[in-house]
Parts: C-alpha cells; structure tokens; sequence
C-alpha cells in the first residue's frame, strides 16, 4: 500500500520542489503574461547650485539579486551637435527600468539635436525641461518606467534641477534623489541642502524657534555632500554600489568625475 | 531600317507582318552602344569583367562600381543604360530575398536567371512599357558543401529521411539574359560594344574543356577587355572585375572584387602591355597617354622597357 | 450536384451538423509568445587582451526534455562578430535569418572592410528586442554580441527580451549568471584586468566555466560551440566535448533525489 502511495512521508519525497500545482486548473484560466517592465535598480542624485548643477549616479545595474554589470552610467549628456556630445548644455540622469531609460535618453537627445540643428542655437534647460515632460506623458497609458532628473544652467546662468515622475509630471527643484535609494537620500538632502529642521540655537521655544536661513551651498561642498550620501545609501541598499559618477555644469561646460563605490 | 514608317516599330505587343518585334530589337541596338562586358565560368569559379567607360574626368577613379551583388554567392554585369541595369539589379535581389524568404536557402544562379528571364520577358509584352535597354550577364557559385538552410541549428541525420544526397551538386554557374527576356546558361558570355572580339576571344579559351582555372580565368578576362577595347580606344575606361570561388577558394564562396594586387598583375599581362605600346606610338588618336600612365603605372613601364630593349 | 459553392469540399451538414466556420474569420486574436518553447541555456563570455572569447552549449530543451542536441547558438555575423543566444530557439532562428539579410545587405556597397561592428550590430538587435518588447510581442532571448568596436578593441555587451542593454568584461545569461559570472570575475574584475589576460588563459577560464555549467545545470550539455573573436577573424569550433571531468565531489552531496540519508 505504501509503495504507491503519494504519502512523501512514508515514501521520500515524490517531487523535488515544494511548489507543485496542488491542482489541475481543468476548468480555470491559466494565465501567462509577459512583462515588459523590470527594475534595473540603481540610485540618482542632482543639486542646484548658485552657479552650478551636478547631477549623480552610481553605476551598478542589477537584475534580482544578480549584478548585470559593475559600470553602466545613469547620467548623460543630451543635445550635443554631435555624438561625442563634447558642446552639451543639458544632462539627464534616468534610473528605474534600464532600457527604457536608454530610449527616452535617444529620444530626448535626438529631439535636442534637431532643435539645435533647425534654429542654430541649443534648447534651453527650461524648454527642454517641458519637452520632456510632453514626451514622458505621451506614453501615459504604458509609462517609460524611469524617474528621471534634468540638470543644467537657467537663463541667468544658475543651476537648475527638474525632477520627473514616470507619466511626466515635473517640477525645478534644489535637490532631488531618485531611484532605489531616494527614500534613504532624500531626507538626508532635506537637512543638509534645505536646511530643514535646523534651527537658530537660542532664538526661542516652540514656535518662536528661528529656522537657520538657507543659502546656497559652494561647490567642493556639494561634492562631498554627494559622496557621503551614495556612501551612506551604499550601506544599507543593495542594487546601489560599484561606483559614483558625478557631472558638473559650469558656465565653463561639464565636467565629469568617477568615483569608486563599495562593491558588495 | 525596312521597319521605319510602317508603324510596327512605335510599340510593344505589336508583331510586324514577319513575327518581328522591333522595340525589342530597339533595345538591343541599346546594348549594343554600352561598354563591354565579360563573364567566364572557369572551372572552380566565376569571374565578371566590364570596361567602365569614363564618362568625365571629374569622376573618382575607382568609384561608381558597375558591377553589383544580389545575394552572398551572385554577381550581376551588364551593358547599355546602366539606369535599366540599376533596376534589374534591384528586382534581382527582391528576387533572391524573397527566395529565401520562401525556402530558407540562397537561390541558385540558374533559378535566378530564370526569374529575372521571365521579368524582362514581361517587358515586351505591352503598350505602356519598354523593353530593358540591357544585356546582364549574371554569375554565381552554388555551394557544393550540403548547404545549411537559413537559421538551421542542428546538422540533421546523416543517413535515412533527410540525410545526405549523394552525387555532385552546386558549382559555377554563368547566365546572359537579353532584352527580349530571353537566356542561356554560357561558358563565356560577352555584351556590349566589344561582344564580336571578346567572344572570338573567349571561344579561343576552350573553356568547355573545364581546365581553365579562377585566376588565369581572371588574367583572360582582363585581356579580353582590353582586346575588346581596341575599336574604341579613343574613349578612357576602367577595368573593373569581379569574381566567386567555391567555399574552399580564395573568396569562399561569395562575390568579391578582385583583390587590386590580383587586378593590377592581371593588368600587365603581355597583350596588355603590347597593346598600350602600340595605341602611345600613334600620335593621331586623341589620347590623354599622361593619364593612363598614371593609372597603369606597371603596364606602361614595363612597355617602355620593351621598346627601348 | 450541390450547385452552391461554398458547400463543395465540406462535410455534409445532415450528417455532420452544422459547419463550423469560425476558423476562416479574418478578425481572430492575434496571438504572441507569451512563454518559450525550446530554449537554450547559458551563454557565457569573457574579454581578453585583443579579444573576445565566447561559448554556448549545443543543447536545445523542451521543458525538461534534452530535445535537440545538436543545436549550434553562436551565430557568426559577416566573419567579424559573433551572437550567442540563450532562451527560445525559434525566435534565435528568426533573428539569425534576419541578420543573414542585414549581412547580405550590408554587402550591396562592396567597399570593403565597410560593414557594421559588433558595437552597431549590438545596438541593432537591442532596438530590435525594445522595439518588440515595447508590442508585447517579445522575441524571448537573451544575447551577448562579441567582437571588436570601431577602434578595433574588444567589445562584448549583452541584451535581453525587455531590450536591456550592459557591457562588461565578462558576461553571461541564464545560469551562467549565477554560475559562470563569479568565476569569469575572480580573473576579470575590471576592463584593466581583462586586458591584462592573454587568449589562452581567457579560452581555459571559459571552458571551465563550461564545465561548472555542465556539472550545476540540469538543462546543460557537455558539447559546446566556442567562439574567439580577434582582428584576425573569429575560430568558431561547434562541436567541442567537455574534458577532464571528475564528479568525485557527486558523493559528498546529500538530501536531493531518492537519497533517504
């Protein structure tokens, strides 16, 4: 009786995983759908500055628990008049789902060349910013799942950050982290680029508590604010690591910088 | 002509009383003006050859190749309005797409001769068209090899259902398809203005025989071309060549220019050389002699070494 | 004789019933891959000084069936690049027939040594996947393209059916992931490290990893296909057999199967 019976217990087990079908689907639907979504995870950073923009990301690009690869940019240089992109003014740093990160780059940078082509002069950060949002929001009903983040100088040549949510929705901002690790980034560049929640030593109690007055941060600050904050993410998220790039948009043009990350 | 006026030459799909079509012949009288061109079928290959006539001197040498690829394993050249030889190449290669598209194999040369027959053909048939103002010489190399289809993964069985053919097949295959649609599978085949003298040249060759082999196939058909050249030697041109091996031979199997080394040392051969000697020693051919000594710098320095020996 | 046409040649509806036409509307569901039949498993690569070596194994599988043995996954592209393709084998036809079109294409402009590097052609089959992906009609492979870029430098990147995209010193798909990934690493962590590797340490490191494949993946053969690709062509071998095995380390591996201790 024992020898056929399905009893594991008395048998050994019958199958080799747990998981098996505990019945037939006779009469159900089984369904079967492809995904075309994925989460590439990955982290972004941008900051304004008075004169400046630096937009940054680590590099690692992750699928599940496996690392893709060690060094796969996020942030990019859009609208150069050529592909070396050597006279770009504007940087897009995309994070989320990898591959269409790279097609609304290609779009983006395609759109930006042929404005530079037909009036002979770059798009401006804040043209350039509604633009994308038209582009991300023509594929409201099958997002480009990206969060992506525009950088570059406004019009009085002070830097400019616009943050983006997937269906396009945006708005210029002094900081923004985006990503795997924005919800760890974020507050942390609350308290130390908006000054939120420091306050006036002795100016009062309660709600005569003075707010420390914000001014904006010189560059070699910044820098080291973005490092400690990938370092920090770097601690406690898992698909953030490997390395750091950072661009810098000066007056002067950008400039890039790579640093190492932890690679665990 | 007898036709002029009758009436019977003003379209297609109107014979004349004695079975003629004349735009057909029309056509031909079209072909008849274009520069030479040559195909031989030697023995382990193919070699394609036309003498480019150099309609302007602000032409980059080497550019504007007229001799084009269909498929990995076909060549096509031919003479008259190289407008009409751009369409024909252009429908040969819808042709041999689609012939993969359909049976996930390349098609062979005389299948594609057929096709492009039976397209020319169509062209004599009505009123609204005009019958292609070309000769095309069409070449290719069936492989020998059991050819893989497209996209196939495994090797298949080796004996039994769907295993190996035994017996010979695939080879060197040369077609010459005319206006009128009509085609014969050749030996050597030769259009264009200098088809009298290259065809008395190639017929010289034997090469039914099957003992000429790829590279003297090449060095002939440079020959020839010059041979052929001698009627209209006041006109510039450029020899350009093409050739198609089998798998193991110098162009496995695909279609390919003529390695210039190849080119230039088929360009020196003794026929050549002599015949550049004699065209410079006649002063009364307007002939730019500074020009070809700069474009057949060996030829001609071999030859002023010869008449000064 | 039933002068109705459209009668001819079908069952008769007295004896059979009603004939059942729904088969001929032209307005039917159109039906995509939404999973992969046969597949094939790992495909796994690694750089090396002047280029770049890559392997798959022959086997194609239904499911849990080792149904075609002899299946070879590295497609050669215009004797210059090289695509090894994991996942469904039927889409892997389709596109290998489709680059033979592109390679004869390509081929139209004879000038020579004028064709697309293994940079372009990986950028082509990564539109290729987005672009069906984004129909949610996916060609459901995984690749890596191996060859040289324009500099002539070694290039090796991967795609997948989303159209994800990533270059690395060593990659692999599938369980070669998991597998073949760590052990390529240990000897290429970074692009300096890989150049430092000469062609026969980097052939040695990827038939090993063919080896732990063999031994960890269930759905693995021990015939391979390896493929180097250098300036001076690709040496593409399709039917290599795996050597010096030992599962002497089979014993010590208890708690899977019928084993009860």
């Amino acid at each position: 009786m024992a020898m056929f019976s399905q009893n594991p217990v008395l048998n050994g087990p019958n199958y080799s995983f747990a998981d098996v079908p505990v019945q037939d689907h006779v009469d159900g639907f089984r369904e079967h759908r492809f995904n075309p979504y994925t989460d590439n995870g990955g982290s972004t950073l941008a900051i304004a500055g008075k004169d400046f923009a630096i937009m940054a990301g680590d590099t690692r690009l992750t699928a599940g628990y496996s690392i893709n690869t060690r060094f796969s940019p996020k942030v990019f240089k859009i609208g150069g008049s050529t592909s070396t992109q050597d006279d770009a003014n504007i940087l897009l740093s995309v994070v989320g789902f990898a591959a269409d990160g790279e097609a609304l780059k290609e779009r983006l940078d395609s759109i930006c060349k042929m404005y530079r082509y037909r009036h002979n002069k770059p798009m401006s950060v804040s043209a350039c910013a509604k633009r994308l949002s038209t582009i991300m929001y023509q594929r409201r009903f099958f997002p480009y799942y990206v969060y992506a983040i525009l950088g570059g100088l406004d019009e009085d040549g002070a830097g400019a950050v616009y943050s983006y949510d997937p269906v396009g929705s945006y708005e210029r901002e002094q900081c923004r982290a985006g990503g795997a690790a924005a919800s760890l980034i974020m507050p942390f560049l609350d308290n130390q680029v908006n000054f939120k929640n420091q306050y006036i030593p002795g100016s009062g109690v309660g709600h005569a508590l003075q707010e420390r007055e914000r001014q904006p941060l010189p560059r070699d600050e910044v820098e080291v604010l973005v490092k400690d904050a990938f370092d920090s993410a770097v601690e406690r998220h898992i698909e953030v690591g490997d390395g750091l790039q950072m661009m810098i948009i000066t007056q002067n043009g950008i400039e890039e910088k790579i640093l190492p990350l932890k690679k665990d | 002509m007898t036709s002029i006026g009758t009436g019977y030459d003003l379209a297609n799909s109107i014979f004349s009383p004695d079975g003629r079509n004349f735009q057909v012949e029309y056509a031909v009288k079209a072909v008849e003006n274009g520069g030479t061109s040559v195909g031989i079928r030697a023995k382990d290959g193919v070699v394609l050859a036309v003498e480019k006539v150099i309609t302007s001197k602000l032409l980059k040498p080497g550019a504007n190749k007229r001799i084009a690829t269909v498929d990995k394993h076909l060549g096509v050249v031919y003479s008259g309005m190289i407008p009409d030889g751009r369409h024909f190449v252009d429908r040969a290669r819808d042709e041999a797409r689609s012939w993969r598209d359909t049976f996930k194999t390349p098609i062979s040369t005389s299948d594609l001769a057929s096709r492009m027959g039976g397209y020319l053909q169509a062209y004599t048939l009505y009123q609204s068209v005009r019958p292609f103002g070309i000769t095309a010489i069409v070449g290719g190399f069936d492989s020998e090899l059991e050819a893989p289809v497209d996209g196939e993964v495994g090797t298949g069985p080796s004996v039994g259902a769907g295993g190996k053919v035994e017996g010979k097949h695939g080879g060197p295959g040369l077609y010459m398809i005319e206006p009128s649609g009509m085609y014969w599978g050749y030996y050597g085949a030769a259009t264009g203005k200098g088809r009298q003298a290259a065809k008395a040249e190639l017929e010289k060759l034997d090469l039914a025989a099957g003992t000429l082999d790829l590279k003297e196939a090449v060095k002939e058909a440079a020959r020839i071309i010059y041979v052929a050249q001698q009627d209209n030697k006041d006109k510039e041109f450029e020899l350009e060549m093409t050739w198609i091996s089998n798998a193991t031979g110098p162009t496995k199997g695909r279609h390919e220019e003529v390695p210039k080394e190849l080119k230039d040392e088929a360009e020196r051969h003794d026929t050549i050389t002599a015949l550049l000697v004699e065209r410079e020693s006649k002063p009364n051919i307007e002939y730019d002699s500074q020009k070809v000594r700069s474009r057949l710098p060996f030829a001609m320095n071999a030859a002023r070494l010869m008449t000064h020996a | 004789m039933d002068h109705r046409p459209q009668h001819w040649g079908r069952p008769r509806d007295d004896v059979y019933g009603a004939y059942d036409a729904s088969y001929m509307r032209p307005n039917g569901p159109t039906t995509h891959t939404q999973s992969p039949v046969v597949t094939g498993t790992s495909v796994v690569a690694l750089k090396f000084k002047d280029g770049v070596v890559i392997a798959a194994d022959n086997l194609a599988s239904y499911g849990s069936l080792a149904r075609f043995p002899d299946v070879k996954r590295l497609r050669t592209f215009a004797g210059t690049s090289v695509v090894g393709f994991g996942g469904d084998v039927s889409d892997m036809q389709y596109l290998d027939r489709h680059l033979q079109e592109l390679a004869i294409d390509e081929n139209y402009t004879s000038e020579k040594g004028h064709t697309l590097n293994a940079r372009n052609l990986h950028k082509y089959l990564a539109n290729l996947l987005y672009h069906r992906r984004s129909k949610f009609d996916p060609l459901w492979n995984h690749l890596l393209v191996a060859g040289l870029d324009e500099d002539d430098k070694p290039f090796l990147a991967a795609a997948d059916l989303l159209g994800t995209t990533f270059t690395s010193p060593s990659l692999a798909t599938g369980y070669g992931e998991m597998l073949a990934q760590p052990i390529m690493r240990r000897y290429a962590k970074d692009e300096e490290a890989a150049a430092q590797l000469t062609r026969d340490q980097a052939v040695d490191i990827v038939k090993e990893c063919m080896k732990v494949l063999f031994y960890r993946d269930a759905r693995s053969l021990d015939t391979y296909s390896i493929a180097v690709v250098t300036k001076q062509g690709i040496d593409l071998k399709e039917d290599v057999k795996l050597e010096n095995q030992s599962w002497a380390f089979a014993d010590r591996i208890k708690g899977y199967g019928t084993q009860t201790v």
